[in-house]
């Protein structure tokens, strides 16, 4: 065989799906490749017929005996063809709605690390609150806890009334949302590592929780201002960094409790299961940013406050237990057949792909 | 399974078309950089963005927009702080600028680009990677806190033991980065030496050579560039001294030009095709039998064909096949632009007719 003949009679077709390539890596169509027939639809055509032959070409390489130099460049263009060809989703906005408010919450009502990171960060909060607050039987824990420095920063700072205006609402909504979001996709990201993230969740619960019971002690300066300014956030803020914890613990979780799966597996698919509960705790975090940016601080009565507190401790009662209830146990499912030797076994998660689910 | 485990860094992808084509895996050694970059990229598009808001905000009216600009300074750096990576790998083909100064990529581990998802997960999970945080302060009181490093060492750890160089974040998204050459050239060597296709005429028509000795045909041919004319015969005698023996060439000829025939005759003559006119090179024969034949008069090739660097025309008569000693390189080669190694004749000595003595001096 004269590898340089059938190199030269291939080479053109090489180079045809080499422009094609070019043209798709620059505008995502094959209009620009220069020739007529690369326009449109049968650009498209022609991408893949030309694609298949390079595939083919690589198959054939060993019996054609192509130098290795050859085959390299091959395998090459047959990568870059091939990105070209399947393409991956980029963001689908139309879909946010439906991991919003049917994927996240269900994912949250069923996610056993959600309890967890639940029972953690409300638990050691409503602790450290009756704690920080009891200064007879816990003398010194508030100090001990926070720092004094601290705790008469907060004093100092809640001891004037509330009364914001524009130039303060605005830019300190835009601060919440990068800093307590920050804190949040940190908490989420520690998740892999378990320690990290569980030392974070317990840290923001007993500060948070230690600053409530010293603001709550009969003699504190500014309490009343303090809670003023906490109350109508604080069901969004609190159950937020709760649920990115729970997310990361996911992640984290999915590492070592791999149920069948190899591990990379295992973490990818629980990877996959937290996302739409990163999102969802994302949301709710812009959405303190701005009760804490605008409602917070404005010199509102306390009753209007707490009936926000009380409308946004229902909205995510709702969206989680209601939305989140699992629609499946309604369906009905038809009755197992009696079981033969022959049968196969039930899979034992719907939610992993059937090629994941073979993995191991 | 097991097979499949490559030795090198490279990582197979079978493709719907049942074919599997390898990516060349990108190690830290190449992401480290391009994260520094990246990092560096990130910290100029924030600065630049939050001095023209402030500037819009100013020129307009500052006292009603300027409380807007902070918030929108605000969310600029939230924004491109953690969301940069996963906007530029999504939209712009698994790359950042970092990636695309440094040619590598992110894609998913089934080898297509990776979606937004996958793209979101592994940029969130870089600060588990980066994990843990050294602090300087803790080794000096008066080192402000605020210098605090990540050591990385996590997501190197993580790179080293997985077999496609993921560190955590790429492994809990499913993608990987490889390298994504841009320069591209087919690569076939060209062969302008005029005694190639006549010492390849002198392989017997039935000769064929095997799997393995084509591919070392093959990558000799494409790597011999890159090496000096010594180290050429070096390398090459090992495979040629069996041909020699074989074929009853003369042992005093040029390992080189033996294997770079092989490569002629294997790769680019046309079997079929008529025996390539010999033109003057026609009466020399490298063959053992032929040495004591009587040698035609011969008046050099032309020597338009030789290009060397230094700009003096090489003498093709110097190359002349028969001529005792070793023989120069070839001289299409690029690599002629080394001198001729010392202890090859001089063009007043090869001129002569080859003395038959020589042919057994080397042997």
């Amino acid at each position: 065989m004269n590898v340089a003949t059938l190199l030269e009679k291939r080479r053109v077709q090489w180079s045809e799906l080499e422009a094609l390539c070019d043209a798709m890596e620059m505008r995502g169509r094959t209009d620009k490749a220069g020739a007529a027939h690369h326009r449109g639809a049968e650009g498209v055509s022609r991408f893949s017929e030309l694609y298949r032959s390079a595939c083919a070409d690589l198959a054939l390489a060993d019996a054609y005996q192509l130098p290795p130099g050859t085959v390299t460049y091959l395998h090459r263009l047959v990568a870059r063809s091939h990105n070209q060809l399947y393409r991956a989703n980029k963001f689908e906005p139309t879909r946010w709605g439906d991991v919003i408010f049917r994927e996240a919450p269900q994912q949250i009502f069923r996610d056993p690390c959600v309890r967890i990171a639940t029972i953690v960060f409300f638990g050691l909060f409503a602790l450290s609150m009756y704690i920080g607050r009891n200064e007879t039987l816990f003398p010194g824990f508030a100090e001990a806890m926070v720092g004094s420095a601290q705790l008469e920063q907060m004093e100092e700072m809640y001891e004037k009334p509330l009364n914001g205006s524009l130039d303060h609402y605005v830019p300190m909504a835009g601060f919440y949302i990068m800093h307590n979001t920050g804190i949040g996709l940190q908490c989420f990201a520690y998740g892999i590592l378990i320690i990290p993230c569980l030392f974070i969740l317990a840290f923001n619960a007993v500060t948070l929780g230690t600053v409530f019971g010293y603001m709550g002690r009969d003699g504190a300066v500014g309490g009343d201002n303090f809670y003023h300014f906490v109350t109508a956030h604080g069901p969004f803020e609190l159950t937020a960094i709760a649920l990115s914890a729970a997310a990361g613990l996911r992640l984290g979780v999915g590492l070592f409790y791999t149920a069948g799966l190899t591990r990379t597996d295992s973490l990818r698919v629980n990877a996959m299961r937290s996302v739409p509960v990163m999102v969802a705790s994302a949301v709710l975090f812009t959405l303190a940013a701005f009760t804490e940016g605008f409602l917070s601080p404005s010199p509102l009565p306390y009753f209007v406050k707490a009936g926000w507190a009380i409308l946004s401790s229902g909205l995510i009662s709702f969206y989680f237990v209601v939305l989140g209830f699992p629609r499946d146990g309604f369906q009905l499912k038809p009755a197992p057949e009696v079981s033969s030797p022959w049968s196969f076994p039930d899979p034992v998660d719907e939610s992993i792909a059937p090629e994941q689910r073979h993995a191991t | 399974m097991a097979a499949s485990y490559a030795l090198d860094t490279t990582i197979a992808v079978v493709t719907p078309e049942n074919i599997a084509f390898n990516y060349q895996l990108a190690g830290p050694f190449r992401r480290l950089p391009a994260y520094l970059i990246d990092v560096a990229v990130r910290w100029i598009l924030i600065f630049g963005l939050v001095i023209g808001i402030y500037l819009i905000g100013g020129l307009i009216d500052f006292a009603l927009l300027g409380p807007f600009a902070i918030a929108a300074g605000f969310l600029v750096y939230f924004g491109i702080s953690w969301f940069y990576g996963t906007l530029m790998e999504t939209y712009y083909n698994g790359r950042t600028v970092g990636k695309w100064a440094l040619g590598i990529r992110a894609i998913d581990v089934d080898g297509r680009p990776i979606s937004g998802k996958r793209a979101f997960l592994r940029n969130l999970l870089r600060i588990a990677d980066l994990a843990p945080i050294a602090a300087v302060s803790t080794f000096s009181e008066t080192v402000p806190p605020a210098f605090i490093i990540p050591t990385g060492m996590v997501g190197l750890a993580t790179m080293l033991v997985t077999r496609r160089m993921q560190r955590l974040g790429d492994l809990a998204a499913g993608t990987m980065v490889i390298v994504d050459e841009r320069s591209w050239r087919l690569p076939i060597a060209k062969v302008g030496d005029p005694r190639v296709p006549a010492l390849a005429s002198f392989f017997p028509g039935d000769y064929r050579v095997s799997r393995s000795m084509a591919r070392t045909l093959a990558v000799y041919a494409e790597r011999r560039h890159y090496l000096t004319s010594a180290r050429r015969r070096e390398v090459a005698r090992h495979l040629t001294n069996p041909l020699i023996e074989r074929f009853d060439f003369r042992s005093d000829i040029d390992p080189d030009l033996l294997m770079y025939a092989l490569y002629y005759k294997t790769f680019l003559a046309d079997s079929s095709a008529e025996l390539p006119d010999l033109g003057p090179l026609a009466g020399y024969s490298p063959l053992r039998r032929d040495a004591n034949k009587p040698v035609p008069h011969f008046d050099g090739i032309p020597t338009a064909e030789v290009v060397t660097d230094t700009g003096a025309s090489q003498p093709m008569t110097e190359a002349v096949l028969p001529s005792g000693g070793s023989l120069p390189s070839s001289t299409a080669a690029p690599s002629t632009a080394a001198p001729p190694s010392p202890e090859s004749p001089s063009p007043e000595s090869t001129s002569q007719s080859p003395a038959p003595g020589n042919a057994s001096e080397s042997s």
